[in-house]
């Protein structure tokens, strides 16, 4: 059991400075919310007895009883379904599909239904549902377990895409993805699950207003890196690492994909003139196509060089032996930041004619 | 589109859509006849689609007036089937008429004729108009954008926007740049290359590659591309001798009574540091506003000379890389002083290579003091697009004819090259002339002033 | 085996014991009125006859529903509406599902079901939207207790499970009526919708109209299953089976299932056999796949005519109270036509409302985009 579960059975407050995991971290603002609101009710597979298979629910269904936090039949559609006629029936579903690729059969009840019940019914039917989906791979899984779903949720209006990086977010951003009157898929990076953090903040907050406000993690003048969910981590490891190429790298955490912070990223790379984006997802037509194409359009006009991504391969995501060459790592994006035109050197890597040219 | 119209003579029911995106039906058979009386709803109409033979049922009631298609012909969505009479009117029938009712979806849009508005930012501009239609529209491209014609000849690249707006700002055509960097992408180093030899405003030309003489291919033949600066100095001097039909006119001058005045000046205010070159200025100006015509340019384009209002001096300095020409902008606006100062600022920063854009471009006149080198006197080329350029020779003793002797006086040969459409040989001569009376006698000068 | 008989069989209160027979429906659909309208017995003993009143109210509703539906379909043909998938033939079952449901209860139709929402009470116009093309739902679900009409088949039967079981986790004794088709009972949702229900013990009544066709592919390529009432019992699912165009059937079974539902034993699957017998839109040339005397011996079927003259036979309806009654359906179908041919004025702006409860940056962005380009168009003509 972790920590979080054994303080928080205890009912005790959280000391000063004291360490959760993310997933302790999601299992208190369950909890907190569920506190807060009757109405917020918790279901999916093993989500009640056994507490998910990553311990997220762990003791809920024991601590709030199986009215509050219950097991469903295996059934995705129907899971995200009868979250929609829980809704409608004035709950607040916060449903678990178990893994990424395990939401598929449920994408008609999301893009059909989830995403389009308030606009169809011109906002007088709205759906307060989260759909929790741990993401992403990096945890050595076997097929299906580890992919990268977000661009179908960002592409489809009506739904907002939360992708927490840091344990305080994971709390903070699924606190106020509950409050929401609308869908939120909330993307919870698997690998992060064991990552440790502090929520004491987080905790004695009493509004969340953090969607759509990306967070400048690093500070730098030279990069920008932008990254959501597991790929902030990376693009941490790689900001350290440019010191020693002479670098100084700006970070910025999504957040939230949607809404998109378009503010805060172009304001940083107004600073910085160049920007790379970082994702785990595989990268053509993936989110990172979207933030490199809204960067260059706001932005165009402070560009040093052309905005790059470094994402996953597109292939489909590969056996765990050989998952290291598919994910993005700290020497690919600094790979990608070499490329980006320092000293009034062009990047030639797309051009016909490279070798020729004189001297200056 | 609508399904009625109504008119004085009935209401028309037009063929709808009769399947999600159908664009037309055959008239199958007519089940009435004009004359007959029908009821809404009344089936009036077999007609067949791709999908289904469907009977249509009239939403009028009265007398049919017109069957508007014989059997067997095919009916585009929208178009009239047939005509009722007009029958006792019912408010609601009435409202119908305003041709909102829907008929056709999915059937062809309205064509379109022509670009429905402006850029809603306010510039029509076809350089603007990046999302629009039809290259009919590029046509008048400003000269300042890459061109994007066809063939091996593609639009420069430049290393980023930053480097392109950069060019831009400075009227530098990328066009004209020869790019220095592998993949022949224009570098910013380029740009400021070219900014800092004064280039401005030039007119798109094709990048014409460096060419090996033919024939001379001796190893030892020392070759020196033309590419960046020098190629564009190159290009504005060549394009100055073919566009501008150019004379010059000289004259000796006896320079001892500058050079006392000189001296004097020095005398009373030395601080001022009033040299030659400012003394020249000083006269050259005065000059210009008793000749005008001199101080203009020549719009090929707009077919007309421009005579310009301001006198901006641009006057030769050497620099690192070479002769610069940086301009005393307003220079009538000066004080002798003043000019003095400028003149000296300027070149200070053409030696210390850290001219700026601004200082090199505008220029309306050129004075170029070629005495420096050692030599009395050259036909100069003039610095487009400027019409006229003065040029003084070295002053040095020479027999003179002073005051019936021979006398050695400080002797200086000055030369004035002209574009000879801006004025003819008198308007020419009497500047020179000028010019060289007030360097024998200053004090002239007076009554200019 | 059919008996005739005039007396009716007096109502009783629902019982504690399983729904009718239980799991499995009975072996012939049930049946209290033959295709002339006399009275039969046909595994109807379980279900009390309804009322009277409910009789004649289901005739009058009928008549109108009818009414409603054809003059839909004209209004298509007309292109005052994109496309009308009519229930033409499907009264009994519209019109039932319906008067079997109390105030408070919910039903969750599909796009076939528009005869039903007139019955509920809706107005016409709202609920013509959808195929009029200017909205997604014209009417308001909360008021009218009523889901948007649901599209992609099946997919609602879940969202009326969740909905009902929640109702019932608040204390209130709601029911939904579900609504699918023998083509939906195929789809994957369907099979999870009666899962759930069924362990859930959801409040649902499944109404299956197997009206025999899924646009042009008939019911013997859809299943093998005996019958579609079967497919309960591989759920836990009570389940019957009736003769969908027998008023006095239908109603008298939902009128037991929904009760059944009501007092917290679980849903009900009910199976009515009936007939689409016009084509599946007005975009549908049906005689591609079925055969005209196979829609000539649907219409001796006809659910209106058998109900009148069983009414009639019974003194509870004369010529008059006929008269009348079509009299109505008439008013009703004209005042459909004269406010469907005033197009209402659509904000184009309303596009960016209702995506989220407020709209992100982005969105007020692209809105002002289009305020822009619809102001200059405006401006130059």
């Amino acid at each position: 059991m972790t920590l979080t579960a054994a303080a928080h059975a205890a009912g005790a407050p959280a000391s000063a400075r004291q360490q959760v995991t993310m997933s302790g971290a999601i299992n208190r603002a369950l909890r907190d919310a569920m506190t807060a609101d009757a109405d917020v009710v918790v279901f999916g597979e093993d989500v009640g007895t056994l507490g998910g298979v990553f311990r997220v629910t762990d003791g809920i269904a024991r601590d709030f009883g199986q009215d509050r936090c219950f097991d469903t039949p295996l059934a995705e559609a129907g899971i995200v379904g009868f979250a929609v006629g829980m809704a409608m029936a004035g709950f607040r579903p916060v449903i678990e599909m178990q893994f990424d690729a395990f939401a598929f059969p449920a994408f008609e009840q999301i893009a059909s239904h989830v995403a389009k019940m308030r606009n169809r019914t011109a906002g007088r039917v709205n759906l307060p549902i989260v759909i929790r989906i741990p993401f992403g791979g990096g945890i050595g899984g076997v097929e299906h377990h580890c992919d990268s779903s977000e661009a179908y949720y960002a592409h489809t209006p009506g739904l907002k895409v939360v992708t927490p990086a840091t344990v305080e977010d994971a709390y903070t951003l699924l606190r106020e993805a509950i409050n929401d009157p609308d869908p939120v898929i909330f993307m919870e990076p698997k690998r992060l699950y064991w990552s440790k953090g502090s929520i004491e903040s987080a905790v004695a907050a009493t509004t969340f207003e953090s969607f759509g406000h990306a967070a400048v993690r690093r500070e730098g003048t030279d990069v920008t890196l932008v990254a959501y969910g597991p790929s902030v981590d990376v693009a941490m490891q790689a900001a350290s690492a440019a010191i020693e190429s002479g670098w100084s790298v700006e970070v910025v955490d999504l957040r939230t994909i949607v809404p998109f912070d378009d503010e805060t990223v172009v304001n940083s790379v107004r600073k910085t003139g160049r920007c790379v984006v970082v994702q785990e997802a595989q990268g053509f037509a993936g989110v990172g196509a979207e933030i490199a194409a809204r960067v260059q359009e706001r932005a165009f006009h402070s560009l040093h060089a052309p905005v790059l991504r470094v994402a996953g391969l597109d292939i489909p995501y590969p056996p765990p032996k050989l998952e290291h060459l598919h994910l993005p790592g700290v020497e690919r994006v600094l790979d990608a930041i070499a490329r980006l035109q320092w000293d009034d050197n062009a990047d030639t890597r797309f051009l016909a004619n490279a070798s020729k040219g004189g001297a200056a | 589109m609508s399904v009625s119209t109504i008119s004085t003579t009935g209401r028309t029911f037009m063929l709808p859509d009769l399947g999600e995106g159908l664009t037309e039906a055959e008239v199958i058979e007519w089940h009435v006849a004009p004359g007959d009386e029908v009821h809404v709803d009344q089936i009036v109409v077999t007609v067949e689609t791709a999908k289904a033979t469907v009977d249509l049922p009239c939403p009028y009631s009265g007398p049919v007036l017109t069957l508007h298609n014989a059997p067997g012909a095919v009916v585009e969505v929208g178009r009239p089937l047939l005509t009722i009479g007009a029958e006792r009117i019912s408010g609601a029938e009435e409202q119908s008429g305003s041709g909102n009712v829907l008929v056709g979806y999915g059937t062809s849009e309205a064509k379109r004729s022509g670009r429905r508005r402006v850029n809603p930012e306010g510039r029509p501009t076809a350089a603007n108009n990046l999302g629009s239609d039809a290259a009919a529209r590029t046509i008048n491209a400003p000269a300042t954008t890459a061109p994007a014609t066809a063939a091996p000849s593609v639009a420069p690249k430049v290393i980023s926007p930053v480097v392109r707006k950069l060019a831009r700002d400075n009227q530098i055509s990328l066009a004209r740049l020869a790019p220095s960097g592998p993949g022949d992408v224009i570098r910013r180093a380029d740009v400021e290359a070219a900014v800092r030899m004064g280039e401005a405003g030039l007119a798109s030309q094709e990048v014409a590659p460096a060419q090996v003489p033919a024939g001379a291919d001796r190893a030892d033949d020392i070759r020196t591309p033309l590419r960046g600066v020098r190629k564009t100095i190159a290009d504005k001097l060549t394009r100055s001798r073919r566009e501008i039909p150019e004379a010059t006119t000289w004259v000796d001058v006896d320079a001892t009574g500058l050079m006392a005045a000189k001296d004097e000046i020095k005398a009373v205010n030395a601080v001022a540091r009033i040299g030659l070159l400012a003394l020249f200025a000083r006269i050259s100006i005065a000059g210009l506003t008793k000749f005008p015509e001199l101080n203009a340019r020549v719009n090929v384009e707009a077919q007309e000379i421009v005579q310009l209002r301001d006198i901006n001096l641009s006057f030769a300095a050497q620099s690192p890389r070479g002769l610069v020409v940086p301009v005393v902008h307003d220079a009538a606006e000066m004080t002798t002083a003043e000019l003095a100062a400028a003149l000296r600022e300027l070149t200070e920063l053409a030696r210390d290579d850290k001219l700026t854009p601004a200082q090199m471009t505008g220029g309306t006149f050129t004075l170029n003091n070629y005495g420096v080198f050692g030599t009395d006197g050259a036909a100069p080329i003039i610095n487009y697009p400027e019409a006229a350029m003065l040029g003084v020779g070295r002053i040095i003793d020479r027999p003179w004819a002073h005051e019936g002797q021979v006398a050695l006086r400080k002797v200086a040969q000055l030369g004035l090259t002209f574009d000879h459409r801006v004025c003819d040989g008198r308007t020419a001569g009497g500047f020179l002339r000028f010019v060289a009376d007030c360097v024998e006698r200053p004090v002239l000068l007076l009554a200019e002033l | 085996m059919t008996t005739h008989t005039s007396t009716p069989v007096t109502q009783t209160v629902p019982s504690d014991r399983p729904f009718a027979r239980g799991l499995i429906p009975a072996p012939m659909p049930v049946r209290f009125l033959d295709d002339l309208g006399h009275r039969v017995q046909v595994f109807n003993d379980d279900y009390p006859e309804p009322s009277s009143e409910q009789l004649v109210a289901a005739y009058s509703a009928m008549v109108i529903g009818r009414r409603f539906d054809i003059q839909a379909t004209a209004l298509a043909k007309q292109g005052r509406l994109a496309v009308y998938p009519p229930s033409r033939g499907q009264e009994a079952c519209q019109i039932a599902s319906v008067l079997a449901l109390s105030q408070d209860d919910w039903a969750f139709p599909t796009y076939r079901d528009s005869m039903a929402l007139v019955t509920r009470g809706l107005d016409p116009v709202e609920v013509l939207t959808v195929p009029h093309g200017s909205a997604h739902c014209g009417y308001d679900p909360r008021a009218n207790r009523t889901a948007p009409q649901c599209t992609p088949l099946a997919t609602q039967l879940i969202h009326a499970v969740g909905f009902a079981s929640g109702e019932k986790r608040k204390g209130r004794p709601t029911v939904a009526m579900a609504f699918v088709g023998d083509g939906g009972t195929s789809e994957g949702d369907f099979h999870e919708a009666l899962n759930f229900a069924a362990v859930f013990k959801a409040p649902v009544v499944f109404l299956v109209q197997n009206n025999k066709y899924a646009i042009s592919v008939p019911l013997s390529k859809q299943t093998a299953a005996p019958s579609l009432g079967y497919k309960g019992i591989g759920y836990g699912i009570a389940s019957e089976q009736v003769d969908g165009n027998d008023v006095m059937a239908v109603l008298a079974v939902l009128n037991k299932a929904v009760a059944h539902a009501r007092s917290g034993q679980g849903p009900v699957l009910v199976e009515a056999h009936t007939y689409r017998l016009d084509a599946h839109t007005n975009a549908d040339d049906a005689t591609r796949y079925r055969d005209s005397q196979e829609v000539e011996d649907w219409l001796r079927r006809d659910p209106i005519a058998r109900l009148e003259a069983w009414l009639r036979h019974e003194g509870l309806i004369d010529d008059a109270f006929v008269a009348s009654v079509a009299q109505k359906a008439e008013a009703f179908a004209a005042d459909i036509r004269d406010r469907m041919s005033v197009d209402l004025a659509l904000d184009p702006m309303s596009l960016f409302d209702n995506v989220f409860a407020a709209p992100t940056t982005q969105l007020l962005e692209q809105r002002a985009m289009v305020e822009a380009e619809l102001e200059a168009e405006a401006a130059s003509r």
